[in-house]
């Protein structure tokens, strides 16, 4: 399996619990209480630094159980690594576009916050599933 | 999602006689990861022409002995 491959399940095996970790916190919250007093600040910032820290370690942790792979990287990988960021990217830009529409509407902050959070996370899943269907099946940019 | 290549090759063909050349010493020759190579050879990949005449250079022969494309498309 190459390197990036490898960078992509860690991605995946991450964000997923990350999502459910975050909703856990949060949607209880949510269903019991008015939005204005929703604590969401500390879940977000909590679950955006763990993802970013375990998408590290995990990175680390693949590259020490095999060095000698790790700094490979060719053309095919850099093709798959850009077509799967585009994907990924729509998302991103979806939840930026719910979050604007929402702010004109006057939503609650939580609401915008979510938005872009949940977008950039969905980008995040979206975009390392695509990568590691591109691994496995027929693969060309044109 | 993403339609398969049309193009087909004769790597494992050309491996094997070139002394059973290994998927490994291909890809390093080339530089590419082995990976790469076992998309190509699968029919998985379709590598750029740089990469293409690189493999067609290893084994020693013009790039149409290695990578073949059909006359018409059905």
């Amino acid at each position: 399996m190459a390197f990036l491959e490898k960078s992509n399940w860690v991605a995946l095996v991450v964000a997923v619990p990350t999502l459910l970790i975050y909703a856990v916190l949060v949607v209880p919250q949510v269903l019991s209480k008015p939005i204005a007093e929703v604590s969401w600040v500390q879940p977000m910032i909590f679950t955006i630094v763990g993802f970013i820290v375990a998408n590290v370690l995990g990175n680390v942790v693949a590259a020490a159980l095999n060095p000698a792979e790790a700094p490979k990287k060719d053309q095919r990988d850099t093709e798959i690594d850009h077509f799967g960021e585009r994907v990924g990217n729509w998302l991103i830009i979806a939840g930026s576009c719910t979050a604007l529409v929402l702010a004109m509407a006057m939503a609650d902050q939580f609401w915008i916050a979510n938005a872009i959070f949940l977008g950039g996370l969905a980008g995040a899943l979206v975009s390392s599933i695509t990568k590691i269907a591109a691994y496995h099946g027929p693969f060309q940019t044109w | 999602m993403v339609k398969p290549t049309l193009v087909t090759n004769s790597i494992r063909s050309l491996r094997f006689a070139s002394g059973e050349m290994t998927q490994a010493d291909l890809a390093d020759r080339v530089g590419v990861t082995r990976q790469t190579i076992i998309a190509i050879e699968q029919g998985k990949y379709s590598p750029s022409l740089e990469v293409a005449f690189q493999i067609a250079r290893v084994f020693r022969v013009p790039l149409d002995e290695v990578f073949q494309y059909p006359e018409r498309q059905t």
